[in-house]
């Protein structure tokens, strides 16, 4: 599942469905291969109040893929003249990737979000969009096997939100240490209807 | 084997680039400035394919320069950043790409903070505190990780970079005898010898 | 200095080839697109067409999905399986259904199986194979039940019993022993799900549930795991954390406000 671009740069992500409420998490390294050079590197980006997209993989893409999404976020946001629904959202990136089918960005996205009527939503897809909405968790990037190990032990459903944070950090911790390009630091939001929780969490630096 | 690296300090940044130009196994000169001036407080640091650099380097600076005439208003460093990191990663999906390693560094007169910008071949862009590209940057990153703290000042800059470059002078394989050292601050650029 | 980006027009972009060329000479591995593995078998009975699918996707041998749906809907009549690489089946699927409704809707007729499947193969042959769907076409029509099948280089096939996939060697099996003709709805159900059982059971590719769809004269029937036969049991005690268990170094929440709902009366 995960290739050697994925350790290229190194990261990885991390999305989980609660009760009402989803959480999105990723670590922060940037490296170069072995080299770490960036512990602050931001994988996760607001698409609108109430949906985030992380991507992990090869960093250059992941910049010029976020840039391209926002730029069609906004458009669309300009000509509809509503916010984007997190399942168009989905749909809007995997097209985005499958139209470069051929010549792929070598990114893995998820998208978290809570619809209009607050219906938490989560999805990933593969590097040339090919969607896998869950309703449990979704993950990606260099850790994204040990991530499924975690995930598939820890995770329960229904879980409020702060419970929530606590299962996808360990989670996301665990699974981050036994991989040595992803790490440094990680962010977790919690998006409930009312309030997006951000946190960052202490973690090993090696 | 080109070796740039750079630091952020309290009201200013430091760059250092190596000054060897070399081709093949010959060292041609020792006073080669792998370094461009994009406006009064940007510097652009770049090392990588021979040609390309300097080529994409005044490229960038031009494109800037332009800008900045057409728009009355001088780019900030995060700007320029972004700029060429968009340039880079353009060139790189067309059939000759670029192969430049570049670092930005510079004075943003508005927000009154310095900045330094990291971006690879590929197009990857990232903020940091330090930074280094090439060989040397095993070396440097270390000790800069060892001796870097926010807010530094000048002086303790200048014992930094010292402090790097004696390291190179003494492990690393190839023997690069001079470097060039800008500082940009809130009064533009300079060129420093420690 | 400012540049202008135009939304795409349709067809395929290559604008990363050359670079994604370079990297693969450098040596780094890239990274394999998701497959379905699968099993999806399609079978025709006395008054209809039975579809069945497991529901496992892969990457390598990673299990991708526990619970996908392989069965899509292409038009109120026809259904379509797909095995292969996962985003071009759904991609394919989904390019092919909308242009049967525009079809349907400039022609005002129920759309023919027979043409969804020359809509695939066209598209599948033109790419001459690189798009990696194969895909088994189901569906009642004016000249009754019809079962398709296509594979990724274009070529089709018409039979009263189909299966695709990685597990089509242990379907097959089953089907090949035990398909007559005329057979009663509920014998065609049974059968179609002991050959995707058999799938399921005997190919790596393939596992969870069978989802199976019947579509007979103006009705289609859709189940979601018919058989469950592989349902995992639900963990015994709790793993939740005590609140407070990780250790944050800062907090910040934002409020989200909502705009004014917009008035579309």
């Amino acid at each position: 599942m995960s290739s050697e671009i994925d350790e290229y740069n190194g990261g990885s992500v991390l999305a989980m469905l609660g009760k009402n409420c989803v959480a999105i998490a990723s670590d922060k390294r940037f490296g170069m291969k072995l080299m770490t050079l960036g512990t602050e590197f931001p994988k996760i980006f607001q698409a609108t109040d109430k949906i985030y997209i992380a991507m992990a993989g090869l960093a250059t893409d992941i910049q010029t893929l976020s840039e391209l999404i926002r730029y069609k976020i906004n458009m669309y946001k300009l000509r509809e003249e509503r916010e984007i629904e997190p399942t168009t959202l989905a749909y809007m990136v995997a097209s985005t990737l499958y139209e470069r089918r051929f010549s792929p960005y070598y990114v893995s996205p998820l998208i978290a979000g809570l619809d209009k009527n607050n219906k938490p939503y989560i999805c990933n897809m593969d590097l040339i969009g090919c969607v896998t909405t869950t309703n449990d968790f979704v993950v990606g990037g260099a850790a994204d096997d040990c991530l499924l190990g975690t995930c598939e032990a820890l995770y329960e459903p229904d879980l409020e939100p702060e419970d929530l944070f606590e299962t996808i950090s360990q989670s996301l911790i665990s699974a981050v240490d036994r991989n040595a390009a992803s790490g440094w630091g990680a962010v977790v939001h919690v998006l409930t209807p009312e309030r997006v929780i951000t946190r960052t969490l202490k973690t090993r630096q090696d | 084997m080109e070796c740039l690296f750079g630091l952020v300090g309290k009201d200013f940044a430091i760059t250092v680039s190596d000054a060897t130009s070399i081709q093949s196994i010959v060292v041609m000169k020792h006073t080669e400035d792998k370094s461009r001036n994009l406006n009064k407080h940007i510097i652009m640091l770049y090392a990588g394919e021979p040609g390309d650099t300097v080529n994409f380097a005044e490229y960038i600076q031009r494109n800037v320069r332009f800008y900045e005439i057409k728009n009355g208003i001088e780019l900030s460093p995060q700007a320029a950043a972004k700029f060429t990191r968009r340039q880079v990663a353009e060139s790189l999906r067309s059939r000759q790409p670029y192969s430049v390693n570049l670092l930005i560094a510079g004075y943003d007169v508005k927000t009154e903070a310095s900045q330094l910008y990291w971006i690879d071949y590929l197009g990857s862009l990232i903020e940091i505190p330090f930074a280094a590209h090439g060989y040397g940057a095993y070396y440097v990153t270390s000790v800069l990780d060892r001796y870097y703290y926010p807010q530094i000042s000048l002086d303790e800059a200048k014992v930094l970079i010292k402090k790097c470059i004696d390291e190179l002078k003494t492990r690393f394989f190839i023997n690069l005898s001079n470097f060039k050292i800008k500082v940009s601050n809130k009064d533009g650029i300079q060129e420093i010898v420690l | 200095m400012t540049q202008r980006l135009e939304l795409p027009k349709g067809g395929f972009n290559f604008e990363n080839y050359q670079r994604n060329v370079a990297l693969e000479q450098q040596g780094l591995k890239l990274p394999t697109p998701t497959k379905t593995g699968t099993t999806v078998v399609g079978i025709i009975f006395k008054d209809g067409v039975v579809l069945g699918a497991d529901t496992r996707s892969t990457a390598g041998s990673i299990v991708q999905d526990k619970n996908c749906d392989k069965i899509r809907y292409m038009a109120p009549n026809v259904y379509c399986c797909g095995a292969g690489t996962a985003a071009d089946t759904q991609f394919t699927n989904s390019l092919i259904c909308s242009q049967l409704e525009l079809h349907r809707l400039a022609t005002g007729r129920e759309t023919r199986v027979c043409t969804a499947l020359t809509l695939v193969k066209q598209m599948l042959f033109k790419y001459q194979g690189h798009v990696s769907a194969a895909l088994i076409l189901g569906g009642y029509d004016v000249t009754g039940p019809r079962l398709l099948a296509v594979a990724p280089h274009g070529s089709t096939d018409k039979l009263p019993y189909l299966v695709m996939g990685s597990g089509s060697y242990a379907a097959i099996a089953i089907l090949e022993n035990r398909w007559k003709k005329d057979l009663e709805r509920q014998e065609a159900i049974d059968l179609v799900q002991e050959a995707i059982e058999a799938g399921i059971f005997n190919d790596l590719g393939s596992g969870s549930d069978v989802n199976i769809t019947i579509i007979e004269k103006g009705k289609v029937d859709n189940i979601k795991g018919y058989a469950r036969p592989n349902r995992r049991e639900p963990k015994c005690r709790s793993y939740k954390f005590a609140r407070g268990s990780t250790a944050t170094l800062n907090l910040s929440a934002v409020t989200v406000t909502e705009g004014d709902a917009m008035d579309t009366s």
